[in-house]
């Protein structure tokens, strides 16, 4: 798997997948559906999907002496990495938002959502679509990208649309808060975006795995 | 002779083509051409070998190895395909020294040589060779990890002939030093020039794998001014119009209807072979 991951960091990856997961900055835009910085990082790994395909990527991997389903892990393995320097992104900004700047002016009265547990939570669920929807899409036919991305794309702006109505439905203020007692409910959150991420990760790279295995490639 | 690559009753049915029992043996330091029509089977017969698509029943052993044991094949055998490349515009110094990561085999001092051998700059970017060039690039990266087994779809189609007969001579060099090469085409002079053996495919199926000179052993030509009888049409694989007349191909030892005035009967090249073959009947 090293030399696999070697080539996708070095060879496959497309230079602006690195860039758009400075969209994580937009954790500190006030005022602004911040989920959107899930979105925009999975926006950037379909760039190294392009490249990928436009390079013919997958016929110099299968033509490697390695096995057939490894080059489907090392992709996936690839874009959790670049999904998690995301995350870390935005989770340190995230502390910032909940420490340092929870009294600054331009995060008060925000009706958006505000970065905290359940921002990231919901981030994690959106990363989720992209492997799910997106990643297991692609690997139907190890070539077409544009209609799975399209599917991730509807999906992740609805999770946007519920991240930021939730919040504003009687009971579920706690979903918005930045400090206090609603923080412990939040944490929940994210560990059921954790899990929903591990577990919808792994079984599509699993399914994926032997889709591929059993695809005839053109070349 | 030691067998590098067999193939026994290979099928793969796809909608509107089918490979149909496939068979044929490569052997240590042989070049085998596979010809055949475009469209008779030969692409997927060499993607089928490479486990690029899954063939429906038959048995591919590389070495007496099934292709589970893919790994350990792969470091042995170099593949490429004319026309059809990866990473174009990334400099070729830099696949090879990824590649490179996944050959413990890999020879720094043979990629050298072949580079230096070829005049490949590593600097250069696949799409900035030539085809002939981009053959050789393959080759440098086959021959780095002493690919044993090399399988070229169409590796001299596009090429000039000073190119072709170039890429020719380097085949029977590496032959020569014990490398086995399984090269489709249907430029049937490129095989007389060098191949050892020649496995015909047409319409999905193996019509004759034999040693090259055989070939020319089977077959004969008989051409006559005018117009061929009946009973001489009947008993000929396949009628071609020429400029004096007609040829017709021929069974050698059947030239009975054709031994008359007029006709003459001479050894069959390959493209004789495989032009009547392929027409049939006029």
């Amino acid at each position: 798997m090293k030399p696999l991951m070697y080539k996708e960091f070095t060879l496959s990856a497309a230079p602006l997948t690195y860039i758009f997961v400075a969209f994580g900055l937009m954790t500190l835009i006030p005022g602004y559906p911040i989920l959107l910085a899930g979105f925009f990082i999975c926006l950037g790994i379909l760039y190294t999907f392009q490249f990928a395909r436009e390079y013919s990527d997958v016929l110099y991997a299968v033509l490697l002496p390695v096995k057939k389903r490894d080059v489907v892990k090392a992709r996936y393995l690839f874009v959790v990495c670049v999904q998690w320097a995301g995350m870390l992104l935005c989770g340190l900004l995230t502390l910032l938002r909940m420490t340092a700047l929870r009294e600054a002016q331009v995060y008060q009265a925000n009706p958006m959502m505000n970065a905290n547990l359940t921002f990231l939570g919901f981030l994690l669920v959106i990363m989720t679509l992209f492997n799910t929807l997106f990643l297991g899409g692609f690997y139907r036919t190890a070539y077409y990208y544009g209609k799975p991305f399209i599917l991730f794309s509807i999906a992740a702006f609805g999770v946007v649309g519920v991240g930021e109505t939730l919040h504003h439905i009687s009971g579920l203020g706690w979903l918005n808060v930045s400090s206090g007692a609603g923080v412990g409910a939040q944490a929940v959150v994210l560990l059921g975006g954790a899990g929903v991420y591990a577990a919808g990760t792994l079984l599509s790279m699993k399914r994926s795995e032997e889709r591929f295995e059993k695809m005839d490639l053109g070349g | 002779m030691e067998q590098v690559l067999s193939i026994r009753n290979l099928c793969k049915k796809y909608p509107d083509f089918r490979l149909q029992d496939i068979s044929f043996t490569v052997k240590k330091g042989s070049i085998m051409g596979l010809i055949g029509r475009n469209g008779a089977g030969k692409t997927t017969t060499l993607k089928a070998i490479m486990n690029l698509v899954h063939p429906d029943s038959g048995e591919i052993l590389f070495w007496g190895m099934e292709m589970r044991e893919e790994r350990e094949i792969r470091q042995g055998v170099g593949y490429a395909a004319g026309g059809v490349g990866y990473y174009h515009r990334k400099p070729i110094g830099e696949i090879l020294r990824i590649t490179k990561k996944f050959y413990p085999g890999w020879e720094d001092e043979a990629c050298i040589r072949y580079l230096n051998l070829f005049a490949l700059d590593p600097g250069k970017r696949l799409w900035e060779l030539s085809e002939g060039m981009k053959v050789k690039f393959h080759l440098t990266l086959a021959l780095s990890h002493h690919a044993r087994l090399l399988i070229l779809d169409e590796p001299t189609s596009g090429l000039d002939p000073v190119s072709r007969e170039e890429l020719l001579e380097i085949f029977m060099d590496l032959a020569d030093q014990g490398t086995s090469i399984l090269f489709s085409t249907h430029i049937t002079s490129d095989l007389e020039k060098c191949a050892d053996a020649v496995t015909y495919i047409q319409k999905g199926r193996v019509l004759a794998s034999l040693e090259t000179g055989d070939f020319a052993e089977r077959y004969r030509l008989a051409a006559v001014s005018g117009k061929l009888t009946r009973a001489q049409r009947e008993s000929a694989l396949g009628v071609r119009r020429s400029k004096a007349g007609q040829t017709a191909l021929i069974l050698k030892g059947q030239e009975g209807p054709f031994r008359e005035e007029g006709v003459i009967i001479s050894p069959a090249d390959l493209e004789s072979i495989m032009a009547h073959l392929e027409e049939g009947r006029l």
